[in-house]
């Protein structure tokens, strides 16, 4: 240990050079990233009217909290939230253990057929059959109007089993072997060998899938006409397009612009869109830190070789 | 082994999948007794889904005219608005294909409304019919509506008391050309012999004011880009000032003496387009056109960043604050010596969208007797297209004063001149604007006549709304244009107004390869008349004309634009007819 | 230093030790095949997924039969015209129109391989950020630079006026300063259009982009970076000869998905950004079916394109994988 706490110890002037670029260059893409963030931040705040005109860019102007107040006066909103929140949580530990599973499970050169329905999983990423046969089946199915479409269409994710699939391979062989002499059988030998250590991964999956699953709206707007499912993004998202339809409506028209009159004097101003966006990406941002601390580094894989 | 078994397995696929695609079709109502008048009251409370293309609006109606409605038929609307849902025809089609679109529809009629009666979507209330007494005052236009249908299946909106060759417009047309007006006066009313008279005008004003209030450059014109479609849609209003408006790519002329397309070196789309042009040149184009969308424009405007409006709906409606107005500053049309503004009129057989019953409904003849209700008097004052200035509730929002006029309330004058106001709780409460019917389709127009008071059911007509809001800028305005009263007024008394006879003309639906070809042909349209209006000089505009010509007929224009003709002469037509019919 | 030698030898041992696994597996396999031990069992534990996906990914192709119809929605399949092949007859009417289609997809494929080439980055960002030792700033660095991601291609584009725009922040700065006397056109021009769509591509996916290899970081096998340390490695040949070929893998299964999606580039963000001016370069094949506005009344022309770009995915995925495995010795799927 001594030689390394030496080596250690010998930070050479590379060294600092390299931890002071390191330093400046992510300082400066955080800058990158967050100024945005804060832009809408601050347009928020600011009056409506200035704002629109894009001069809002440093610090708020005419701070005012009343895009939040009509935000938040949204009728529907606490029910939509716990619905948002619903099926983020379900609909996330349903695709993160599925795709764990999943997998896990291609990863078995013992399955029947493993390469062939590996790749019938993969291959569905490219492909889409288009909105309505598939608005047929769900409702041939009874997931119209139901919780459930939330969930059951996303359960099988194939980018995230190509993503544990590519973790597990790189885990050590011998911790199946070691399990299967013990005389494990498949399902014991992924929840209780495997399952434990796949944190990171299903760290990222579950990072992934709930930011997906709260973000999400088309399904709302295609499978659901009953309020009590909507959810929060949904509602959102209707809240800005109400008066903001005005350009479909418009070209729509074919000259006639009389009959959009009305609309184009009743504009959601840009503002309340950075509002909403804002607050929908204030869970996201509190939530995140706490998957952060599954991304440390593999402590057990150690213990295999000893 | 293994092959046969898969193939075992698709075949079993394939069976459910027919199974499964048949499940689908949806079968009519069984027919009901036919009735003389409908129910006075409904026992059950229902919610109907309404499928409403025009709505702004989605949900569940709120304050005074869901209380109205709730009182009336125990009904509750939830509206479903694919303008708001997003996606385009997305929830259209959907709802569609699963056979349900919605328990009142309200869409377009011609081919959509064709296919929803020929898939069996729209119910057939010929029954219920007799019943529908405020529906048959415009049982022409329901007929003629439900022509060669065997039954009747659409009623019509938009109907009204006026004849076809009047305006349906109100106190201000859709279209004209809306200046600064204290910055004109400041000029001295310099005379306007034609719109190209104009550049020279915009600019003396430019340098009398070349900075708004908030510090920000002033221009002439400020353009944007979000509603193109057929063309560069800035780039058409001007030419409504003489008279034209856009079928497809034609610009016909309100009375048919001139048809133009719109590439036509010589016609009125590209004289705008080098007008714009030549304003650039001067310095009176906003460079941010550009890039910006009508959220930001709408903000120049309310600042005083524009001089030039194509619209009273934006420059005024921006601009003329009681504040501004008050210190004569505002939008009022320009004095154009040679314009014959466009003006579309009261169309004799209804508006573009109609009002129909689903198929699957649960009780149509609830939802039969409040489409009645919509053209009753009391309906008509409820119901209005949002802003267009119907004016509310008798009662609520105005009521007959002494002289037997009506007039405007205390709450009516708030909530319509001073910003709105909350509706008292015995109405619905909540604020005004929210309660306002969220249908969004006029059933009759406000410019109609109410039988009952002589005057329409715009309170913007009403003397007693007119004297209360004369100010500085109308009265100087009104003392320049020979003592008019409004816009329209002076249009009409000089001539200055040209009336398209509302034939409720739908041109037929293009062909799926005529649509293509369109499609591509606009985009090119688009994108070049932009940088025209930007062109650096004379030779660059001349040529980026040239191979706009030519593009767009290597793409296919000349096809689109003969039908298009075809339909603008049929159009056309259609409204000589219309207009000899109603004059008899 | 540490000699050249010591350090292949870490990095030979980690690769023969994944060799090693990969005989192990390769002769297991052929055991099986000999030895008929495939499990049916294993299969059966996942056939209920595939069920799933059976029923909301293959059933619905029975929806691609739209394309050779004039399908609408209202009159059915059995009351609308059947065209044949009339749709995909019309991707290839006339020249001009096929000049088009040729301008659309070189702005396709341009905006895809420079996507394809900067993909590295999130790559180099996770392993660069990994040496920072600071927790508290690598954990602020992490979620702040996942922000951009949240924000929809609309907001962006209401940034990126405000910043950009003739009047806008950096023009207004740039003159201040007497750098420029005319506003620079960064959004109304038809210069560099790919390069500045690809930078905002970069900035927005950037950190998200990075969470897969951080986690894969996380994942590596402590005990190489010690023996590594103890031989003398500095940080360099530590992030060359471990991390990096230890995230290779990932890489290249993402490298694979996104050639597959060559043609896939999206359409929001080209849709905000496009004017008269840079359409020409902007009109990526996903904006350019939109505009036409064929997916708007035309459903069995969207069906048809989206048939097309179905099959060019699925050929470019097996072809790619294809080549690995004639070069590298492994499929990647």
């Amino acid at each position: 240990m001594t030689a390394i706490a030496q080596h250690q110890a010998r930070r050479s002037g590379g060294d600092i050079v390299f931890a002071i670029v390191n330093y400046a260059v992510f300082g400066l893409l955080v800058v990158i990233c967050a100024y945005p963030f804060y832009y809408l931040i601050i347009n928020s705040i600011s009056a409506n009217d200035i704002s629109a005109l894009g001069d809002v860019r440093l610090w708020p102007i005419g701070f005012h909290l009343s895009n939040y107040e009509q935000v938040f006066q949204l009728k529907g909103l606490p029910l939509a939230a716990v619905v948002s929140v619903g099926r983020t949580v379900i609909g996330t530990v349903a695709t993160v253990l599925a795709s764990a599973f999943l997998g896990f499970m291609f990863t078995q050169e013992r399955m029947w057929a493993r390469k062939f329905w590996y790749r019938f999983t993969i291959i569905t990423m490219y492909f889409s059959a288009g909105l309505i046969p598939v608005f047929i089946i769900m409702k041939n199915l009874g997931l119209t109007n139901n919780f459930w479409v939330y969930v059951l269409p996303w359960i099988v994710q194939p980018f995230n089993i190509i993503l544990v699939k590519t973790f597990v391979e790189s885990m050590p062989k011998e911790l199946q072997e070691a399990a299967e002499l013990d005389g494990a059988n498949i399902m014991q030998i992924f929840f209780r060998v495997y399952l434990p250590n796949m944190t990171p991964i299903l760290a990222t999956i579950a990072i992934f899938s709930a930011v997906a699953q709260w973000n999400s709206f088309q399904d709302t707007l295609i499978y659901i006409t009953d309020q009590s499912l909507y959810t929060l993004q949904y509602l959102l998202y209707m809240f800005i397009n109400q008066a903001s339809s005005l350009a479909a409506a418009a070209q729509d028209a074919g000259g006639n612009l009389g009959a959009i009159a009305a609309a184009a004097t009743s504009q959601t101003p840009t503002s309340i869109r950075m509002t909403v966006s804002v607050i929908v990406v204030l869970p996201i941002i509190f939530i995140y830190p706490l998957f952060q601390r599954f991304f440390v580094k593999g402590i057990m894989l150690g213990a295999v070789k000893g | 082994m293994k092959l046969n078994r898969k193939v075992a397995l698709v075949a079993t696929a394939m069976l459910t999948a027919g199974a499964l695609v048949s499940c689908s079709a949806g079968t009519a109502e069984p027919e009901k007794t036919a009735s003389g008048s409908f129910p006075e009251a409904w026992d059950e409370t229902i919610t109907i889904d309404v499928f409403d293309g025009l709505a702004n609006y989605m949900g569940i109606q709120q304050g005074w005219f869901a209380k109205l409605v709730k009182d009336k038929f125990n009904m509750e609307l939830n509206i479903i608005a694919p303008n708001v849902a997003g996606g385009g025809d997305t929830l259209y089609n959907t709802r569609v294909s699963a056979g349900d679109l919605g328990d009142l529809i309200i869409t377009d009629k011609g081919q959509k409304l064709d296919e929803l009666i020929e898939g069996g979507l729209v119910a057939d209330v010929s029954q219920y019919y007799p019943a529908m007494t405020s529906a048959a005052e415009y049982d022409k236009a329901v007929e003629k509506l439900n022509e060669g249908k065997d039954g009747v299946y659409a009623f019509p909106t938009s109907v009204s008391s006026l004849l076809p060759t009047e305006p349906s417009e109100g106190l201000n047309p859709t279209f004209g050309p809306y200046v600064r007006w204290d910055l004109y006066k400041e000029l001295g009313y310099p005379e306007i012999g034609t719109l190209e008279d104009l550049l020279p005008i915009l600019k003396d004003m430019q340098e009398l004011e070349p900075k708004a209030e908030n510090g920000k450059p002033v221009y002439g014109f400020s353009l944007f880009k979000d509603w193109d479609g057929n063309m560069m849609v800035t780039g058409k209003q001007p030419t409504t000032f003489y008279g034209y408006d856009e079928i497809g790519f034609v610009l016909a002329k309100a009375d048919g003496s001139d048809y133009q397309g719109i590439l036509d070196s010589d016609g009125e789309y590209i004289r705008t387009m080098r007008l714009y042009y030549e304003a650039n040149q001067l310095g009176l184009v906003d460079p941010e056109s550009t890039t910006q969308n009508y959220d930001t424009l709408y903000s120049k405007f309310q600042n005083g960043q524009v001089l030039f409006s194509w619209w009273p709906w934006l420059g005024q409606t921006a601009f003329n604050t009681e504040d501004n107005m008050a210190a004569g500053k505002g939008f009022e049309i320009a004095p154009l010596e040679d314009m014959t503004v466009f003006s579309y009129g009261a169309e004799a057989y209804g508006g573009k969208q109609v009002f129909a019953i689903g198929s699957k409904a649960e009780d149509p003849e609830r939802i039969a007797a409040f489409v009645d209700w919509l053209y009753s008097a009391e309906g008509a004052y409820a119901n209005s297209a949002q802003t267009q200035g119907s004016a509310g509730p008798q009662g609520l929002t105005w009521d007959l004063n002494d002289a037997g006029e009506p007039e405007l309330t205390e709450f009516g004058t708030k909530v319509f001149l001073q910003g709105g106001g909350n509706v008292p709780e015995e109405w619905g409460g909540g604020d005004y604007a929210d309660g306002v019917s969220a249908l969004n389709a006029p059933s009759v127009l406000p410019v109609s006549v109410d039988p009952a008071t002589g005057y329409p059911y715009s309170y913007t007509f009403w003397p007693s709304y007119q004297e209360a809001t004369a100010n500085a800028l109308t009265d100087d305005w009104s003392a320049h244009m020979g003592d008019a009263t409004n816009t329209m007024d002076y249009l009409e008394s000089n001539d200055k107004l040209l009336v398209a006879p509302g034939a409720s003309y739908t041109a037929p639906a293009d062909s799926s390869e005529i649509e293509t070809l369109r499609n591509q042909v606009k985009d090119v349209v688009v994108q070049y008349s932009w940088q025209m209006v930007f062109a650096e000089n004379d030779a660059q505009f001349d040529s980026l004309l040239k191979t706009l010509q030519e593009t767009a007929s290597g793409l296919g224009y000349d096809k689109v634009l003969e039908v298009d003709m075809t339909n603008a002469k049929d159009q056309n037509a259609q409204r000589e007819a219309i207009a000899a019919e109603f004059t008899e | 230093m540490v000699s050249q030698a010591v350090l292949t030898e870490v990095a030979a041992t980690a690769i023969e030790e994944s060799a090693d696994t990969r005989k192990r597996r390769r002769g297991r396999k052929q055991r099986t095949e000999r030895g008929g031990k495939t499990s049916i069992g294993m299969f059966l534990c996942i056939a209920p997924f595939l069920v799933l996906m059976f029923l909301f990914s293959y059933f619905p192709l029975y929806g691609w039969v739209y394309s050779l119809y004039d399908y609408k929605p209202a009159l059915g399949l059995e009351g609308s015209e059947f065209v044949g092949l009339q749709w995909f007859q019309m991707l290839v009417s006339s020249p001009t129109q096929m000049a088009q289609i040729g301008q659309v997809l070189l702005n396709t494929l341009a905006i895809s391989f420079l996507g394809i080439a900067t993909s590295v980055l999130p790559l180099a960002f996770a392993v660069f950020l990994n040496e920072i030792r600071a927790k508290w700033f690598r954990n602020s660095v992490q979620t702040l630079t996942t922000l951009p991601n949240f924000i929809s291609w609309v907001l962006v584009y209401m940034i990126a006026f405000s910043l950009f725009s003739s009047s806008g922040l950096v023009n207004n700065v740039l003159t201040d300063w007497g750098l420029i006397s005319t506003p620079i056109k960064f959004l109304d021009t038809d210069q560099n259009v790919w390069l500045a769509m690809t930078l905002w591509s970069i900035w927005k996916g950037l950190g998200w982009g990075a969470i897969i290899y951080l986690a894969a970081i996380s994942g590596i096998d402590q005990s190489l970076y010690e023996s590594a340390e103890i031989d003398g490695a500095g940080r360099f040949q530590k992030m060359w000869y471990i991390t990096v070929p230890q995230l290779m893998p990932t890489y290249l299964v993402l490298l694979l998905l996104s050639i597959a999606n060559l043609l896939n580039n999206g359409m929001e963000q080209y849709y905000v950004f496009q004017n008269a001016f840079n359409k020409q370069y902007i009109q990526v094949l996903d904006l350019y079916v939109y505009n036409i506005g064929m997916t708007g009344n035309s459903l069995s022309m969207a069906t048809a394109i989206g048939m097309l770009k179905s099959v060019i995915s699925v050929i470019l995925l097996f072809s790619v994988n294809w080549i690995s495995k004639r070069v590298r010795g492994t499929s990647i799927v």
